[in-house]
């Protein structure tokens, strides 16, 4: 097993060596030079967030050519048959490594969709997906959200109808992130408005080219737009399009709602994970002669304190990984932690700053950290608001009563 | 030697039983009360049958040679039992601080009788003011005719300084802050205990009349040693917080589970219910904080000052909070003498504050992260 991974770390060390440039040290980054981007959602220009998807696509083409690609998925839908712990090893090399952000694949299509498809579909189904997904061909979105219901994501209305082989999809899905480049869609709708809310609900993969899928985007506070409504009006999905039972999708829901989780909590690399490393966050203190204000000092720590404390947690539940335990709540802290952190840095580099972050002045690494300040508020309620994480916690791993619910 | 993760499971359930039976509530309340404050008979148990004292000391000194992982599982169970007894002070406090000193021949001389659990210990560095910091202290040795050395000055918050037999001081000479063994028994020692905040840790003022000392590692390296001795230390306390914090949740989680208002249990109130939650989300960040910085201590890792400091700050909030909605989640029993929540609260403040508190120890890591 050891000298195994040994092996596998050098084969993916010499894949990334032939196929990307090494990124320079993060440490030895300069304060002052080079992009100073704390864009945490895209708000990019139509042809440049085309062209950034199409280097996403490729780039997960050559690693799915390379066995990279689906490094955990079953070799007969093309993946490589092997553990998490092979995943960890190359996403820890491949970050020393200057590569195209795949994000746009990978969060929500790869990371939750995905295992999905593999749990619950039919074999054909499985082989006609999942090795266009990994290859980086198909982009998949998470239709779930409606109107009416994010946090009771079990009172989805969308109907679902059925006729002959076929079933007429019918409803609006809202806060659909990367709608906008998806083959294909995982929705969850009513099969019958008879049955208490949990099971009367059923999942089906929406090609999102199919007649009467229409998809419009929504401006987020960023500006930019990464989300969107998606309305389905009599669209027709063939009956091997479904995923588990009739009326048995809460299931799936939850498979697609674990894997949620479990990415969302990750540290993000790129230029967020400034806002979070205590190297950046001194230069600007220096940068902005804040250097021996106490109480911002005092708040540096206390926030510090948390930051490390959660990329110990993750290095526990990863160390557990490793040696073939399941971990326990870490997981769902560190989403927390996350959002929690990620919101007080950026309030934090706000008090430094003071009023170079609410206009610009040009002056390196100060209105940019806006974009990241306006993006921390959905940190605390995609994937599960911060109230619904903790009543997750409480229940399932306290073993406290269940709310009173309607 | 270390022990693998079912060696550390055996380790916790040992010691757990041996303090559900030696420690239980009543007892603690019982030496809170008493003179000294620990049970001799239990402390004889805690050494002969589980050898707990010579678990972290190496073999050479007559110890089982376990590190800072090890150590961190026993305090961890210590925590939650509140157990009262001379280990703080002397295996982790004293017996550390005789390691990281580097003197052989002290080492050789103390570690097997507090291997052994017969010599008890502790380590005398704050003064009036109680800070920890070696360069604010006034304690003095001077070197006199025949070689010898003599100390003089007065150090506070010494936990179990009235009963420890060895005393390590930190007291300053010409070359600077410097350690010195010091026997309770030797003359122009007085001892006097200080009312506490928690009566379940013992801090007492130590006076020092020209006292025959000896010195301990290199004269002057005080400072050095001690900046060791913290970051272990504070590290075997965060375990010890981090099971106070886990007992304190699991108490509030039996009380919102069982007991009932307004026709249902009140952990079914979303109130009661994020409590529980913020509690939990403390307790996972302060065991794996802890767990973290003993495993980079026992790899000798170079980020381990680092995550030394993360623990301290962060199991001494954990624990904090914990104690305090602790009693929250209670209500009025919570607030009563007979509940032991007061109990853990008391230990909590008063080992949050035990090294200098918030304000230092956030200092501190940025210091250690270069900030
Ligand atoms: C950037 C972004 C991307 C997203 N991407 C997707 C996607 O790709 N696909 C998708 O399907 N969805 C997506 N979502 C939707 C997301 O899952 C929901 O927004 C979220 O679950 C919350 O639902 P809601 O917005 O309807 O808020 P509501 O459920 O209306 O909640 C409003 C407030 O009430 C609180 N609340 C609700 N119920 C309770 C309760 N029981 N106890 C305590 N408080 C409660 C919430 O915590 C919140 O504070 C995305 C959201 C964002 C912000």
């Amino acid at each position: 097993m050891e000298q195994d991974t040994q092996d596998f770390a050098a084969e993916a060390r010499s894949f990334l060596d032939a196929h990307a440039t090494k990124a320079p040290d993060r440490a030895a980054r300069t304060w002052g030079q080079g992009d100073d981007s704390m864009a945490y959602f895209s708000s990019l220009p139509p042809e440049q967030e085309a062209e950034q998807v199409r280097r996403a696509r490729e780039w997960q083409r050559i690693r799915y050519e390379n066995g990279f690609g689906w490094i955990t998925g079953p070799p007969e839908y093309g993946g490589r048959g092997l553990t998490p712990v092979h995943d960890l090893v190359y996403d820890a090399i491949e970050s020393e490594y200057d590569v195209p952000d795949t994000g746009v694949l990978g969060v929500v299509g790869l990371g939750m969709i995905g295992p999905t498809i593999l749990a619950h579909a039919q074999p054909h189904i499985k082989e006609r997906w999942l090795p266009a997904m990994y290859r980086g061909d198909a982009i998949a979105c998470q239709l779930f959200s409606e109107p009416d219901a994010g946090s009771d994501l079990a009172s989805v209305t969308t109907r679902a109808v059925r006729e002959g082989e076929e079933w007429v999809l019918s409803g609006q899905k809202v806060w659909t992130s990367v709608a906008q480049h998806s083959d294909v869609g995982l929705a969850l709708t009513r099969t019958d408005p008879e049955a208490p809310k949990h099971r009367g609900i059923t999942a089906f993969l929406v090609p999102m080219d199919a007649p009467g899928v229409e998809v419009r985007p929504l401006r987020q506070m960023t500006g930019g737009a990464d989300f969107n409504e998606v309305f389905l009006t009599d669209v027709r999905v063939p009956d091997d399009h479904r995923l588990g039972e009739i009326d048995g999708g809460w299931t799936v829901a939850l498979t697609t709602l674990m894997n949620e989780r479990d990415t969302v909590g990750s540290e993000g690399a790129g230029p967020v994970a400034a806002a979070l490393s205590p190297d950046h966050l001194s230069a600007l203190m220096r940068a902005t002669w804040t250097w021996d204000d106490r109480a911002l000092r005092a708040r540096l720590g206390e926030l510090l304190v948390d930051v490390l404390a959660t990329g110990h947690l993750n290095a526990r539940a990863q160390r557990s990984l490793r040696a073939g335990v399941a971990p326990g709540p870490e997981r769902s802290v560190a989403k927390l932690m996350y959002g929690q952190n990620l919101t007080r840095a950026a309030h934090f580099v706000g008090d430094c700053l003071g009023p170079r972050l609410i206009a610009d002045t040009g002056q390196w690494g100060t209105y940019a950290w806006s974009e990241l300040l306006l993006a921390t508020p959905a940190l605390r309620i995609l994937g599960g608001t911060e109230e619904i994480m903790k009543n997750i916690l409480a229940e399932r791993v306290l073993g406290l009563p269940k709310e009173a619910r309607a | 030697m270390s022990a693998d993760a079912s060696g550390l499971r055996e380790l916790r359930a040992s010691v757990g039983e041996f303090m559900a039976a030696k420690s239980p509530e009543e007892a603690v309340r019982k030496l809170m009360e008493s003179e000294p404050r620990f049970d001799p008979d239990v402390w004889s148990q805690a050494a002969d049958q589980l050898r707990l004292p010579a678990l972290a000391i190496p073999e050479e000194y007559g110890g089982d040679g376990f590190g800072p992982v090890e150590l961190g599982v026993v305090l961890e169970e210590m925590g939650r039992a509140l157990f009262c007894s001379p280990f703080f002070s002397t295996v982790v406090l004293a017996a550390q601080a005789l390691l990281a000193s580097g003197d052989s021949e002290a080492c050789a001389r103390h570690l097997p009788g507090i291997a052994a659990g017969r010599t008890m210990a502790t380590l005398a560095v704050a003064e009036e003011g109680g800070s920890w910091d070696p360069a604010l202290i006034s304690t003095r040795a001077v070197a006199d005719a025949d070689g010898g050395w003599k100390l003089s000055g007065r150090k506070g918050f010494v936990i179990d300084g009235t009963t420890a037999d060895l005393i390590l001081v930190v007291a300053r000479t010409v070359a600077g802050p410097s350690f010195f063994a010091v026997d309770r028994a030797a003359p122009g020692v007085t001892a006097e205990a200080m009312e506490t905040l928690d009566a379940t840790r013992t801090l007492a003022r130590l006076t020092f009349d020209a006292v025959p000392a000896t010195p301990v590692g290199p004269d002057g390296a005080g400072g050095r040693i001690m900046a060791k001795v913290l970051d272990v230390a504070s590290v075997g306390l965060a375990a010890e917080q981090a099971g106070g914090a886990r007992r304190c949740l699991e108490m509030s989680v039996e009380h919102a589970r069982t007991r009932h208002q307004f026709g249902r249990p009140i952990g079914s109130f979303q109130a009661v219910k994020h409590k529980c939650a913020d509690m939990l989300v403390q307790v996972e960040l302060a065991e794996a904080s802890a767990r973290e910085a003993a495993l980079l201590a026992a790899g000798d890792a170079p980020d381990f000052p680092v995550a030394a400091a993360v623990a301290h700050a962060c199991c001494s909030r954990a624990y904090m909070v914990a104690a305090m909605e602790n009693i929250q989640v209670h209500g009025g029993i919570g607030f009563t003498w007979e509940h032991p929540a007061h109990l853990y609260f008391r230990r909590a403040k008063s080992s949050q504050l035990l090294f200098g508190g918030p304000a230092i120890y956030h200092e501190r890591l940025l210091d250690r992260l270069g900030i």
